[in-house]
């Protein structure tokens, strides 16, 4: 049984089938579709509006508090939530993987909320919720792509003050992050930055990236689905609209470098073009597996 | 790989759940009623409401008993529930001259005008484990003694009417009649900001500072406060406290049609004004100054410190980025939900910097 079958089956035995939104809320009339109030989803789709038309701007929104804890997504799932229908088709993960406890949570109360479908498929579905990851085919359908972002201020690390942040932003004055990387390049022999890589989007703004490991960095750049970044608790939603440039932030003689380990082979699928995930292993090397279960499901069918 | 196993997520996590609602239903110990929260337990019910940003004792309640005893958590339940409602309006401004007071102190003088109301307070009892079983408790009370209504007018200071206590006069008014209080009267905040509906960023207008100080933890709060005494930050050092008041205060509303105010209701509140002595080379000497608390229910802890902190806010300017410190860090939801996110997978950024180590080496 695939990964896939096995979590169509909980989904099918644990949660009700999608239901009408009348259904819902005579089951539970206290709550609307979607969770939120119709007022406070219009006013997520004009933050969203707003940070769709100015791409990797940090658009201040009046973040509400949801049924999960701050910081365990409520921005992504108030981007989800702010733009569902009723006839979208939902896929939510967690470091690539459907089966994540996270993903779990968040796909159950999108379900629960809306009625809506939900899917482990990429390729059926229409809005993609993501901590951590983007799928890894992208998304060449054009969906919507939702990441979930815990720290959405990508100068964080050299300013803390909001309002030099403000300006720093306001004045493309991004000279000390070249500093910063240039420091960390002489001093280590290679700019340490794991995830969350800093980029330039569409020749302006330098943004967070989520954080996605630098492999999913670079099918930011002409990403042919809309890409929404929503941080819950500090209240900021930005985008990068489809085929946007986003420009990794790196020197001209020092490549943008993604994650590579050297011999690591997927065990269940055999991929070595895919974000890999590491199982340690107590008395042998350390084993790999493909972070996008889905992704590797599908080819471990395919050639099985 | 534990949580995030191939076959884990959704199991899992109904399993978890259905172990939390088994245990928290099936205890063998009686079901406590909303009714036995308010009642026993009004202070974590009156915390839960003022974190939770929602006047709502029952809906407290409920979210205390599910959340086990968890003040932060039942504020997070109490609150996304408050994200389901629309705003469909904001209350007519009310004076806070026509609370209710059950309890009224002020520090700063032996026999201010208005009185000084104890009231229900726990602030002078002894702090030893009552070991009486309920009989004994109840045994023990004896006759009710008379209320304050039932003493005689004159019988006290300054001879005030049982009316006088509905209306207390405040010091502030007093200081600011002698000339000795700093005007803090400021344009363009004329509406207070509604930080549910509106994003704070710093600088920040008074009104929306305070709206996030009233939202805030109570423990934050006072962490807050009590780094600008113990550690290197000043602002909170010489207060003098004008008011601790708690009480009721009516809730009205334009009418939709007729436009006229109505009294829809009532919430408690504990406020307080809590007075600085300025004594900075750029400041009035001359005069105190007065930062504002006011918060849902009964919790002068929150008040004291939220009026210290506003205070502290306002002396600091942007010296040494006080506000942003303190609107930034306070809010419960946000700092506990963040904290424990860390307990959630983080393979994928995990093995991302454990290559940036190896590459290191390369």
């Amino acid at each position: 049984m695939t990964i896939q079958e096995q979590m169509s089956a909980e989904l099918n035995s644990a949660v009700p089938a999608a239901r009408s939104t009348t259904d819902l809320l005579d089951e539970a009339d206290r709550y609307s579709f979607a969770f939120l109030d119709e007022l406070s989803k219009r006013a997520i789709r004009r933050a969203i509006l707003s940070a769709v038309a100015v791409p990797g701007y940090q658009v201040p929104f009046a973040s509400r508090d949801m049924p999960v804890a701050r910081g365990w997504g409520s921005g992504g799932l108030q981007i989800t939530l702010g733009i569902v229908g009723p006839d979208d088709v939902v896929k939510v993960i967690d470091q690539g993987d459907d089966a994540g406890v996270n993903a779990a949570n968040l796909r159950r109360l999108i379900q629960r909320t809306t009625g809506v479908t939900t899917t482990l498929d990429r390729r059926e579905a229409t809005i993609v919720q993501s901590r951590h990851r983007i799928p890894e085919e992208g998304m060449p359908d054009g969906q919507v792509l939702v990441l979930q972002v815990p720290v959405p201020e990508a100068l964080r690390g050299i300013e803390r003050r909001q309002s030099e942040l403000r300006r720093m932003h306001a004045e493309a004055d991004y000279s000390r992050m070249w500093v910063a990387l240039y420091e960390d390049y002489v001093r280590h022999g290679a700019i340490t930055k794991s995830t969350g890589y800093p980029v330039l989007v569409n020749g302006r703004y330098v943004m967070q990236t989520s954080p996605i490991p630098r492999w999913d960095v670079p099918r930011l750049h002409h990403h042919e689905g809309l890409a929404l970044f929503g941080a819950g608790r500090e209240k900021r939603i930005y985008a990068v609209p489809p085929f946007t440039d986003v420009v990794p932030l790196t020197f001209e003689d020092i490549p943008f470098e993604v994650e590579r380990i050297p011999g690591a082979v997927c065990v269940r699928c055999g991929s070595t073009e895919s974000y890999l995930s590491e199982i340690p292993q107590q008395d042998s090397p350390s084993r790999w597996v493909c972070s996008d279960t889905d992704w590797c499901d599908r080819r471990t069918a395919g050639q099985s | 790989m534990g949580y995030a196993a191939v076959k884990g997520g959704l199991d899992a996590i109904l399993a978890a759940e259905d172990l939390v609602a088994r245990m928290r239903v099936d205890d063998a110990s009686p079901w406590v009623s909303e009714e036995q929260l308010i009642g026993r337990l009004r202070l974590a019910v009156d915390r839960v409401q003022g974190e939770g940003g929602l006047a709502s004792a029952e809906l407290a309640a409920r979210a205390i008993r599910q959340a086990e005893g968890d003040l932060i958590e039942a504020s997070l339940l109490v609150r996304s529930y408050r994200s389901t409602l629309p705003r469909l309006g904001y209350t007519v401004p009310t004076p806070t001259s026509e609370m209710e007071a059950v309890r009224r102190i002020v520090p700063a003088f032996r026999e201010p005008p208005g009185r000084q109301l104890l009231g229900r307070t726990l602030d002078y009892t002894e702090r030893l484990v009552d070991f009486r079983d309920e009989a004994a408790a109840r045994a023990a009370l004896g006759e009710p003694p008379a209320t304050p209504q039932e003493i005689p007018a004159d019988s006290r200071p300054g001879g005030a009417s049982a009316e006088h206590a509905l209306t207390q006069p405040r010091l502030a008014e007093l200081l600011a009649a002698r000339g000795l209080l700093a005007d803090r009267r400021v344009e363009g905040d004329p509406d207070p900001v509604d930080v549910t509906r509106d994003p704070v960023t710093t600088p920040a207008p008074r009104s929306a500072r305070l709206s996030v100080l009233a939202r805030g933890e109570t423990g934050a709060l006072v962490n807050l406060w009590y780094q600008g005494v113990m550690g290197d930050r000043r602002g909170a050092e010489d207060i003098t406290l004008g008011e601790v008041r708690v009480g009721k205060l009516p809730v009205t509303v334009r009418h939709p049609r007729t436009g006229g105010p109505v009294r829809v209701g009532s919430v408690q509140v504990t406020e307080v004004e809590a007075m600085s002595n300025l004594n900075r080379p750029d400041e009035n000497t001359a005069v105190f100054d007065i930062g504002y608390g006011l918060v849902l229910g009964h919790n002068e802890r929150k008040a004291i410190a939220m009026a210290v902190l506003d205070i502290a806010m306002h002396r600091d300017r942007a010296r040494t980025g006080l506000e942003q410190n303190v609107i930034a860090t306070c809010d419960g939801t946000d700092a506990s939900g963040f904290l424990e996110h860390l307990k959630l997978p983080h393979y994928v950024t995990f093995g991302s910097q454990l290559e940036r180590k190896e590459a290191m080496r390369r």
